[in-house]
This record gives structure tokens, C-alpha cells and sequence, in this order.
């Protein structure tokens, strides 16, 4: 009787590890957590944020532009409003909000440029440079400071005092020199430097990002 | 008798892959911290501002001030009640079980450092691993005469305009030269 019993079940054994496989399956579908990891590991996303090795001085920035540097890309994250208002030269505008867009994506994650990103002060800029982190981006740096203090040392850098060490004086006279590149005229100096800078000034070419392939299969 | 020597050995070997599934299931370490948020939500919260608040804001019951700065910084001066969470030691398990105390109790943790820009980090990071309830209190803190001064700072203000000084520095300079040649 036992053993009749027995055979009735045992000829749905292959069924039943089969159903068995597929509720194993099923268990791997609800981890939940996992589905949402995307990118670098909290704790290394967390070692890079405190870093302060993405900010970049207003001074190299200019230092950049004037050379011509061919090798950044500077990105404004503030809305469009403000872009068209002001914004630094040769820069691209990538609004905060559309960071994560297919087109600004393909501008963000390259490495053949190094990226700086700016807003008005480094507030938003950082946020979208965290973002970005984690989403293992590279070669991406915050301009210190923002817009604002562009404006407080490059475009009107304070005046040392005449107890200050020679590098202040130094540094502002380098820093006058960068402003008058980007456009700021001093009356003592009116008739040399409107005259001259603004005409020799080139417009560099807007590098674009051209779209990134996808990998080719090979054999 | 030999269909059940079969099965038995069938049966054996199921046992033993399920074990075996169960197991492995068990030792599988599960790392601390895992995101609970994608970078698209992420983004969504960083530009709806709802997480800031101000100084006049605070007297709630349910809101916990954190303190972002480093433990020195923080024996100095540090706001009434405020608890101390230094940035890099964010995911440590002391801080963890702190994080998840105040999560259970539905308390809202406001950060605050020595400027907004120092909460950025720890803002996005525990956003990010699930803790939602967290707030930037947006302040400046200095010192006075050894005494910790707050006073409320705000976020990405464009305080000039670029364009227009440039303008006015070049009207300047033509009437200064104006003037010199007419001299």
C-alpha cells in the first residue's frame, strides 16, 4: 500500500525539483536592494566626496583659458536663464536638472576630456559632481567657488595693502592681467589694453564630444 | 526494490543541492551599505530644494541637528543638542546604528557644518543608502571672540552681475582717456 503510494508521487519527481528550481528562481526576484546598485560602492563614493582634490582654483581656470588649453571641457549646471546672463568663456551648459540626459551623458562620461563643472557658488556644481562619481565618471573637477569667485578675484581682484608680501602683489598683478584678457578695462591702462587684448583675442574652437560607440563585436 | 534504491539516491542528491543553495544563501555576506535610491531619484531630490532648512525652523520636537565637522571642531561649539556625525566616519557602526535609530523614530536629521558646502557630502551620501529623513540646515558658523556665531546662509546666490561691470570698467576707462587727451 505504502509502496503503491509512494511510486504515485515519485513519478512527479522531476516536476517537483523542477518547481523547486523555479521558486529558487523566483527568491533571486525579490532581493530588492540590489536591483537599485548602480555604480561605485557607498563606500568609496563616500572616500571621493570628502577629498578635496576635484576643486580647481579660479587662477588655473584662467590660466587655462588664456593658454587655449585644449584638453577641458567646462560645464555650466545652472539653468539656462543664468547661462545666456553670464557665463565663462567656451563653457556648455548642462542644466542640473538635465544632467542625466542621453545628450549631456554623452558629454560627461568620456575620457578624453578633463571636465570642470561650475555653478554660481561650488553648491550645485558638487551635487552634480557626487553624481556623477557614482556613476564611476571620470576626470571630473569643480571650480572652487563658483561664478562668484570668478568675479571676486579674476574680474575684480582686491588691491593688497601695502603690508602684504610681494606674492599678493604678485598674484593681483597676474590676476589684473587675466582680467583684462577676459574684457575689463582700467582707465590708467585704458589705451593699451582695450586696444590690443580684445583683438588678439581667438576664439577657440567648441570641441563636441563626438557620440561614443558602442563595442564593436570582433570574430 | 532496485526503482527504490534509485529514487533514494535521487532524493539524496536533491537534498543536497538544496542544501547546498541554502546554505550558500546564508554565508553570502551581504555588503553594509547598499543604495536603495537610483541617481535619476537622486537628481530629482537635489533639484526640488525641499531639503533645506533655516535657522528660525528649528525648535521642532522631531528634528535632530547632526553636526558634519570633526570631533574637535565639535567640542569647541556646537548648537544645543546637536550630536556629532564627522563626514568620513559616516559609515562606521557606531554612526550606523545612530542613523538607524533616528530613521526608526522617524526623527529628521538637519546637517549643518561650518558652511552649507561642507553637508553636500554626507547629504547625497545618505540619501542615497535609504535615509531619506535627512535635511540641510543652511548656516554659517564662525567664531567670536571664542564663541560660536550662527547665522543663516544662503544657497547659490548670484550676488553680481559679470557682464555689467565689464561694461561699466570700459565706460570708466574711455572717460578716463577722454579726459587724459583732452588734457
Amino acid at each position: 500500500m505504502i509502496n503503491r503510494n509512494l511510486a504515485k508521487v515519485l513519478s512527479f519527481r522531476y516536476k517537483i525539483l523542477a518547481l523547486v528550481l523555479v521558486l529558487l528562481a523566483a527568491g533571486l526576484v525579490l532581493l530588492p536592494k540590489y536591483v537599485k546598485h548602480e555604480g561605485i560602492s557607498p563606500k568609496e563614493l563616500l572616500s571621493n566626496a570628502i577629498s578635496p582634490e576635484r576643486y580647481i582654483s579660479t587662477d588655473e581656470l584662467a590660466h587655462k583659458i588664456i593658454e587655449q588649453d585644449p584638453s577641458f571641457l567646462l560645464i555650466d549646471v545652472r539653468d539656462e536663464e543664468s547661462f545666456k546672463k553670464f557665463s565663462l568663456p567656451y563653457a556648455i551648459n548642462i542644466p542640473l536638472k538635465k544632467l542625466l540626459d542621453e545628450e549631456s551623458v554623452n558629454y560627461l562620461d568620456q575620457d578624453e576630456y578633463d571636465i570642470i563643472l561650475y555653478s554660481n557658488d561650488h553648491f550645485y556644481a558638487d551635487q552634480a559632481w557626487i553624481i556623477c562619481n557614482r556613476l564611476a565618471f571620470k576626470n571630473h573637477r569643480v571650480l572652487e567657488g563658483g561664478v562668484n569667485e570668478w568675479f571676486a578675484t579674476i574680474i575684480n581682484p582686491e588691491k593688497p595693502t601695502e603690508n602684504m608680501p610681494r606674492l599678493a602683489f604678485d598674484l593681483y598683478s597676474y590676476r589684473k592681467a587675466a582680467s583684462m584678457y577676459f574684457g575689463v578695462a582700467y582707465p590708467e591702462q585704458a589705451r593699451p589694453a582695450v586696444s590690443t587684448t580684445n583683438k588678439t583675442k581667438k576664439r577657440r574652437v567648441t570641441v563636441r564630444k563626438k557620440k561614443k560607440m558602442a563595442a564593436e563585436g570582433g570574430c | 526494490m532496485k526503482e527504490l534504491e534509485k529514487t533514494q539516491r535521487l532524493s539524496i542528491a536533491s537534498v543536497l543541492v538544496v542544501l547546498l543553495v541554502l546554505i550558500s544563501l546564508l554565508m553570502y555576506k551581504r555588503p553594509k551599505h547598499v543604495y536603495n535610491t537610483n541617481s535619476k531619484n537622486t537628481l530629482e531630490k537635489v533639484i526640488s530644494d525641499d531639503y533645506f532648512i533655516g535657522l528660525d525652523q528649528i525648535n521642532n520636537p522631531d528634528y535632530i541637528l547632526v553636526d558634519v565637522r570633526n570631533q574637535i571642531e565639535y567640542n569647541k561649539g556646537h548648537l544645543d543638542h546637536a550630536i556629532n556625525i564627522y563626514t568620513p566616519e559616516l559609515l562606521n557602526k557606531i554612526n550606523s546604528k545612530l542613523l538607524k535609530k533616528n530613521k526608526k523614530q522617524n526623527k529628521t536629521m538637519l546637517l549643518y557644518g561650518n558652511n552649507p558646502h561642507e553637508t553636500i557630502a554626507q547629504f547625497m551620501l545618505l540619501y542615497q543608502i535609504g535615509y531619506k529623513n535627512t535635511k540641510i540646515l543652511t548656516v554659517e558658523n564662525s567664531y567670536f571672540e571664542n564663541k560660536l556665531i550662527t547665522k543663516n546662509s544662503p544657497i547659490e546666490n548670484a550676488t553680481v552681475d559679470i557682464n555689467a561691470f565689464i561694461k561699466e570698467s570700459v565706460k570708466n576707462s574711455f572717460k578716463a582717456l577722454k579726459k587724459t587727451t583732452k588734457i
